[in-house]
C-alpha cells in the first residue's frame, strides 16, 4: 500500500480492499483445486456382463408379456362362458336383487289369514305372483298370520296353504274365480296408481 | 460397435430389430453406471439401478423425442430411477433438500485396489483425499449432488443439466455453486 501511494498518492485505497482481493483470488484458487480434484476421481467399472444382463431382462419381459397378455385372453374368455352356460342353463340368482320402490312399477302389498283356530301349524300363501310356490307366512298376534309382497300392478289369482295341504281361500277377499280342480281361489287386484 | 448414429439405433429397434439396443446399452453403460453409482453410493445397488434405466428406456423408446440427444434422454430416466430409489429407501420422507444415503462407506473402495496404479505420493489421487472427497459429496443434499456429478463428473454443460434435471439453467448454475461451497468447506484442509 506504501508503494502504491508512493506511485500515485492520491490513490487513497482502504487496507480492506486488498484483504479483500486476495480473499478472492485464494477463493477462486480453491474452486478450481476443488473442480479439479471432482474431475479426477476415478468412474466405476461397469460388471463386464452388463449389456447382456439388461438384454436379458428386456427379452424376459417380453415373453412375460407376451405369456401374460395372452393368458388374460383366455382367462376372459373362459370365463365369460362359464358365466353365460350358468346364467342359461342353472336357476342360480347370479343376478344382483335391486330393491324396488313405488318409482320401479312394484307395490307393497300386505295379506292376512285369520285363523278359526290355534291348530295351525303353518300358514303359507301361494299364487300367479310366486308361481304357485307356497310363501310362508309369519304368525302375528290373535291368530293371524301376515305376509308382505311385492307385486306389480295386476290380477293374481291366490290361495292360503294350511299346514301343507289344506288349501282355503281368502276370507277376506271379495272377489274369487273357479281353480279348475273343483274349487275356488281368490283374486288380488293391485293398482297402478 | 457399430457406425449407425443413435437415431439410426432406434429407428431399428422400433421396426423390430430389438438386438440393436445392445449397441445403445454398451455405448452409453459407463457414464449412467458411474452416475447412478455417485448418487446412490452402493454397487448392488447401482447394478440393479442402471439395468432398470436401460430396461425402461427399451420399454419407452417409442416415446423418445427425438429433439433432445439419447443420453440426455437416458440420464434423466436415470436421475428418476435414482429418485425413486430414494423415496421408497427413506419411505415416509423424502426431500431433495436432504442428504440421503450412507455417507459414511463408499463401496468404490470395493472397484479400485488399494494400491492403485497411480503414484502414491500425487496428493490428488491418495486415498485418504479421494474417501473425503466421495463422503463430501455423499453429503450433499439430492438436488446439488445431482447437478455436481453430472458437470464435475460425466461433464455435462449447464444446458443439457438443465434438460437432464429440468431445472432452468440459472437453477443449476446457483446449485452447482451451492454444492461448490458446500464442498469447500467439508474439504477446506486439502484445498489450501
Amino acid at each position: 500500500m506504501v508503494l502504491l501511494n508512493s506511485i500515485s498518492p492520491n490513490l487513497k485505497l482502504h487496507p480492506g480492499f486488498f484483504v479483500y482481493i486476495i480473499e478472492a483470488i485464494v477463493m477462486e484458487r480453491k474452486e478450481e483445486k476443488l473442480i479439479w480434484y471432482l474431475e479426477q476421481l476415478p468412474q466405476a467399472p461397469v460388471p463386464f456382463d452388463f449389456s447382456f444382463q439388461v438384454m436379458d431382462r428386456i427379452e424376459t419381459r417380453r415373453r412375460r408379456g407376451f405369456v401374460f397378455g395372452n393368458f388374460k385372453k383366455l382367462a376372459i374368455v373362459s370365463l365369460s362362458v362359464v358365466f353365460l352356460a350358468m346364467v342359461f342353463l342353472t336357476d342360480l340368482p347370479l343376478f344382483p336383487q335391486f330393491h324396488m320402490s313405488n318409482f320401479s312399477g312394484y307395490r307393497r302389498v300386505e295379506l292376512k289369514f285369520c285363523a278359526l283356530s290355534e291348530n295351525a301349524k303353518t300358514v303359507a300363501v301361494a299364487g300367479d305372483f310366486s308361481d304357485w310356490n307356497a310363501l310362508q307366512m309369519e304368525k302375528g298376534n290373535d291368530n293371524s298370520w301376515v305376509i308382505t309382497l311385492k307385486v306389480m300392478p295386476g290380477k293374481y289369482q291366490y290361495s292360503f296353504v294350511i299346514d301343507g295341504d289344506e288349501w282355503v281361500p281368502d276370507p277376506g277377499s271379495p272377489r274369487q274365480v273357479e281353480d279348475g280342480f273343483g274349487g275356488v281361489n281368490s283374486v288380488l287386484v293391485v293398482n297402478g296408481g | 460397435m457399430t457406425d449407425k448414429s443413435d437415431r439410426e439405433i432406434i429407428n431399428e429397434v422400433l421396426n423390430g430389430n430389438r438386438d440393436l439396443f445392445c449397441f445403445l446399452v454398451r455405448k452409453y453403460e459407463r457414464p449412467i453406471f458411474n452416475y447412478i453409482f455417485r448418487m446412490v453410493r452402493s454397487k448392488s445397488d447401482s447394478e440393479d439401478l442402471a439395468q432398470d434405466t436401460f430396461v425402461k428406456a427399451f420399454s419407452a423408446l417409442n416415446k423418445y423425442d427425438d429433439s433432445y440427444e439419447f443420453s440426455t434422454w437416458v440420464y434423466r430416466i436415470a436421475l428418476n430411477v435414482c429418485r425413486d430409489f430414494f423415496r421408497k429407501k427413506k419411505m415416509f420422507f423424502f426431500s431433495l433438500s436432504a442428504p440421503v444415503g450412507d455417507e459414511d462407506e463408499s463401496e468404490l473402495e470395493d472397484f479400485i485396489p488399494q494400491n492403485s496404479f497411480h503414484d502414491p505420493d500425487d496428493v490428488v489421487l491418495n486415498q485418504e483425499l479421494r474417501v473425503s472427497l466421495e463422503k463430501a459429496i455423499g453429503g450433499l443434499p439430492i438436488k446439488f449432488r445431482e447437478v455436481i456429478v453430472l458437470r464435475h463428473l460425466e461433464g455435462l454443460s449447464y444446458d443439457e443439466i438443465s434438460s437432464v434435471t429440468g431445472l432452468p439453467v440459472g437453477t443449476v448454475k446457483t446449485y452447482l455453486h451451492r454444492a461448490r461451497k458446500k464442498l469447500q468447506d467439508e474439504l477446506n484442509d486439502y484445498l489450501e
